[in-house]
């Protein structure tokens, strides 16, 4: 449904030359949601608009449901407006002179052929049931809110019934609550038109929650992409794992590594644990055994196997509380009951889940 | 380094693709038109400017046969005439006593006005616009009845008063006259751009220095002043310019008292008694002006960048903490009632009165507006007037928008030089201008010099009032409303039409009143390029006062009064209605 293949793009800034796109290749099939995923800078919001064709990359092709509208050695580039999409801009770009009937409609009015203005109103007002706005059609836009601004957008970038929905950090305008109210309608939105999407976001919670498919990007590349829960759980490195969810790192050495388990001795003495590893790695090697805080389990008495740490802090969030622990010199955290009765400078020992570990080795 | 340039240019090559993709053939060629344009209006005629100094002899023009190049202007004008000995320092004098008097007044109104709890604020804001709408050569010869030496209202007035003899005592034919004269008439342009930058200052600042324990005086020294440079020094340059090329009262009043100052020298020089015009030396003597006029733009361009970086830091939109007056009130209502009786009242009760007296009976009739609607001059210079501004006015709104898009959101070879044309004409006096306009379609054979259509063209040199005020409220458009209308689907000029030209319309009705109003006042480019079938009111109004018409001068200005005192409350209300936004 939608292609990229190597899309390299460079701006000329005051300071020398950046490459914003060092070769970005991926596949949305039809009906999809693929989400790119990273840091402010890292080239995903590039990649939407070279998409989109607000931008045209210095090289590689992007086709579009079977069109090809970019393909640099070709000399094809299409412009935005002969491209078959909607967007959705991170500040709504809602035209604050039009109502909202306007807004929506605009799509099908600069259409060629002309469309009846019947059949207009008709496709303008399912669009606004769609996001639950049709009885705001005469608003202004300047009078609505910041969550009726994007629903707003949202009928505007379907109402002419793209084969691509192109969103460009939609939720991140919104406070708390509504961008966990806006994540849902939206994913239910999406699914009930069936419209492939490609989302772009730097916070992993909405990434991880609505993709079928996560690109986590940096520094202009795809570092790894896969389903939620694979790049999640099995990140592949650690600008990945790092980016992720928050990850403790403990440095260590590999004694043995047979049958894809490597048995590794943390540095310091700490413990020695087995970890599953599907890197072939020799023995002697330097590795970071990295974990998720909610793959700890900590308690206040020791236990066999445990990793004594000294306890520096709870900070208690709810539902949960966050231990903040320290292993000489290395920092730790892990998620506890919020019951957990514990003073800064008590010690603590943490067990972890050798399964849920992923070793990589250190550079 | 060789590497980079190598993989940097086909870059710059794809991105203007892209553009041209995105712009299709009909926009691309709009946008082109419009740069053309801003050339042929500023650029062309400074460069036939530049041709004709270096071109002689003097009295051809600089490609006449038998022209040729040649240094001998140069000389002329600045080694055997007094131009740098007199002219100059004249014009010194008179710029820097101007600017001074201006000054002080401006800021001291807009401080009474935005800061302070002076009673009747809204009224005295209207009145003060009042000379900012009237044209210069019509206040300089109310100021004339009023104040000449002999018959002069309030000379006479003061006379009886302290019973003194005639002349006197006030002499307005003289440098301090021309001085106060041209010092007051500049006021309300700087008095509009002083109060603009007192209202967006964040009060939080001074409350800061209010609660260290700083008096008022002290705060207002060190911190007040200090925050306000920016916003104080841009008018302060902008003030020096146009005092620069102040024509109309060097003329009135300067004249008689035989002071010339480098605009009515190079007017003269164009225009001598008993033999033709020295081209040549005129351009000669221009360049040392332009140059000294490019140089304060420069500044001014400097200043004016650094006050725009600190508002944005202060931010805008605050209900300012006003002063109390206390017991200044009445030293202040003085002061304000002294600056509007002659800037305005005075001056409006005398031309009404001596076009209805005849300026010696003591009966009032309609004498002069007879002989003046009789006058087969006058209808066709109406018309002239409204045409000539109203045409303009469009024109430079247009091309100045289309301008200030392309600078902002194209990428193009010579993007900077266009916009240093569409930014200089602030800089540019306009005696120069309409120099450099005769010169260039007097070689450039296309039948429009002595047309109204040449003063069309050379009034919309004033391409930068529109380009910057299009440009300040482009980029108030987030960039990203016209991609969504591109990725909805929507063409250039789809986009240009149903987005960028609606939220555009405020700022361009706004830039063409007040083009509508320049070229309603101009008074020195029709002027240097009159005859017999393009007069304006001004230049009307100026031939009678010579001609010692006197009444019918004076119906001519109350009829100028007349339509613009309307014009004044629209202008208010549009004034404070933005100040409501902000």
């Amino acid at each position: 449904m939608l292609t990229v293949r190597g899309l390299t793009k460079t701006y000329a800034t005051a300071d020398g030359d950046f490459q914003a796109l060092k070769g970005i290749d991926f596949d949305v099939p039809q009906g999809g949601f693929y989400t790119l995923l990273g840091e402010s800078g890292c080239g995903k919001s590039t990649t939407l608009r070279c998409v989109a064709g607000l931008e045209e990359p210095d090289g590689g092709s992007i086709v579009i449901a079977g069109q090809v509208v970019t393909d640099i050695e070709r000399g094809t580039q299409l412009p935005a407006f002969e491209r078959d999409i909607g967007l959705v801009f991170q500040s709504y770009a809602i035209w604050p002179h039009m109502d909202v009937f306007g807004n929506v409609a605009y799509p099908l009015r600069v259409q060629r052929p002309r469309l009846a203005a019947g059949d207009i109103k008709a496709r303008v007002m399912d669009a606004l049931r769609l996001v639950g706005m049709e009885s705001f059609a005469g608003r202004q836009a300047t009078k609505l809110s910041g969550g009726q601004q994007q629903r707003v957008a949202f009928a505007r970038a379907l109402v002419r019934r793209p084969k691509l929905l192109l969103l460009d950090e939609p939720l991140s305008n919104l406070d708390a609550k509504l961008r966990e109210q806006m994540r849902f309608e939206l994913q239910e939105l999406i699914s009930r038109t069936g419209v492939t999407t490609l989302y772009v976001t730097h916070d992993q919670s909405e990434a991880l929650a609505m993709s079928d498919r996560v690109a986590v990007m940096s520094a202009g590349r795809i570092v790894q992409s896969g389903a939620p829960r694979e790049v999640y759980g099995r990140p592949t490195n650690r600008t990945v794992a790092d980016f992720l969810g928050s990850a403790n790192f403990l440095r260590g050495r590999v004694v043995e590594a047979h049958d894809g388990v490597a048995t590794v001795a943390l540095a310091g003495g700490a413990s020695t644990l087995h970890v599953p590893s599907r890197a072939a790695l020799a023995a002697g090697t330097t590795v970071d055994v990295i974990f998720r805080p909610e793959d700890v389990t900590t308690r206040l008495d020791p236990s066999d196997g445990a990793i004594e740490c000294v306890l520096e802090r709870v900070v208690f969030q709810g539902g949960s509380s966050e231990c903040q622990l320290r292993l000489g010199s290395t920092a730790l955290r892990s998620v506890v009951h919020p019951s957990l009765a514990a003073r800064p400078g008590d010690r603590a020992w943490i067990v972890l889940q050798p399964e849920r570990c992923i070793l990589f080795a250190a550079d | 380094m060789a590497v980079q340039a190598e993989e940097a240019a086909p870059i710059v090559r794809a991105a203007r693709r892209t553009r041209r993709g995105q712009l299709g053939l009909a926009g691309s060629l709009l946008l082109a038109g419009a740069a053309a344009a801003a050339l042929y209006l500023v650029l062309a005629p400074l460069l036939a400017l530049l041709f004709t100094a270096f071109r002689g002899p003097s009295d051809l023009l600089p490609f006449e046969p038998g022209a040729h190049w040649t240094f001998d202007n140069l000389v002329e004008v600045y080694v055997k005439t007094p131009l740098l000995s007199t002219v100059l320092p004249n014009t010194a004098i008179f710029v820097l006593g101007s600017v001074a008097v201006t000054f002080f007044t401006a800021f001291t109104l807009a401080w009474l006005v935005e800061r302070t709890d002076l009673p009747w604020r809204t009224p005295i804001f209207t009145a003060v616009l009042f000379p900012l709408l009237v044209p210069g050569i019509v206040i300089a010869f109310a100021w004339t009845l009023l104040f000449a030496p002999n018959a002069g209202w309030v000379n006479v007035a003061l006379r009886a008063v302290l019973g003194l003899d005639a002349p006197g005592p006030i002499n307005i034919f003289s440098m301090p006259g021309l001085i106060l004269c041209q010092g007051i008439a500049s006021v309300p342009f700087v008095f509009l751009l002083l109060g603009a930058a007192m209202r967006t200052m964040n009060p939080a600042l001074e409350e800061a220095s209010s609660a260290s324990g700083a008096r008022p005086l002290t705060t207002f020294l060190r911190v007040t002043l200090p925050v306000l440079r920016p916003g104080v020094l841009a008018p302060l340059i902008l003030a020096t310019l146009v005092a620069l090329e102040q024509f109309e009262m060097p003329l009135i009043i300067g004249f008689p008292a035989r002071i010339n100052v480098f605009a009515t020298r190079l007017y003269f020089d164009l225009n001598p008694e008993d033999e033709l015009p020295a081209y040549g030396r005129v351009a000669a003597a221009a360049l040392l002006f332009l140059a000294a006029a490019v140089i304060l733009l420069i500044v001014y361009n400097h200043l004016i960048r650094r006050a725009e970086r600190f508002v944005t830091v202060t931010g805008k939109g605050y209900r300012p903490t006003r002063y109390a007056l206390g017991r200044w009130r009445l030293p202040a209502l003085a002061f304000v009632g002294l600056y509007l009786a002659v800037g305005a009242i005075l001056p409006s009760i005398v031309l009404v009165w001596t076009s209805f007296s005849g300026g010696s009976t003591d009966s009032l009739n309609l004498d002069a507006y007879r002989a003046l609607f009789a006058d087969h001059r006058f209808w066709p210079a109406v018309g002239n007037t409204f045409i000539v501004a109203g045409l303009s006015a469009g024109l430079i709104t247009l091309i100045g928008a289309l301008l200030a898009w392309q600078i902002l959101r194209l990428r193009f070879p010579g993007r900077r030089l266009l916009d240093a044309v569409s930014f200089m004409s602030i800089g540019i006096p306009s005696v120069i201008t309409g120099f450099a306009v005769m010169v260039l379609h007097l070689t450039i054979p296309i039948g429009l010099y002595g047309t109204v259509w040449i003063l069309v063209l050379a009034y919309s040199y004033r391409l930068a009032v529109s380009s910057r005020l299009s440009r300040a409220s482009l980029m108030q458009i987030h960039a990203e409303l016209e991609e969504a209308s591109s990725a909805s689907g929507g063409r250039w000029l789809d986009t240009v039409r149903r987005v960028v030209l609606p939220l555009l319309a405020p700022s361009l009705l706004a830039s063409f009143l007040l083009l509508f109003i320049v070229g309603f006042r101009e008074f020195t480019i029709p002027l240097v390029l009159q005859s017999q079938d393009n007069w304006v009111l001004s230049v009307i109004m100026w031939r009678l006062q010579a001609d010692r018409q006197t009444a019918q001068a004076a119906a001519v200005g109350t009829l100028i009064l007349l339509f613009v005192t309307p014009v004044i409350f629209v202008l208010r209300r549009h004034l404070l209605s933005r100040q409501g936004e902000s």
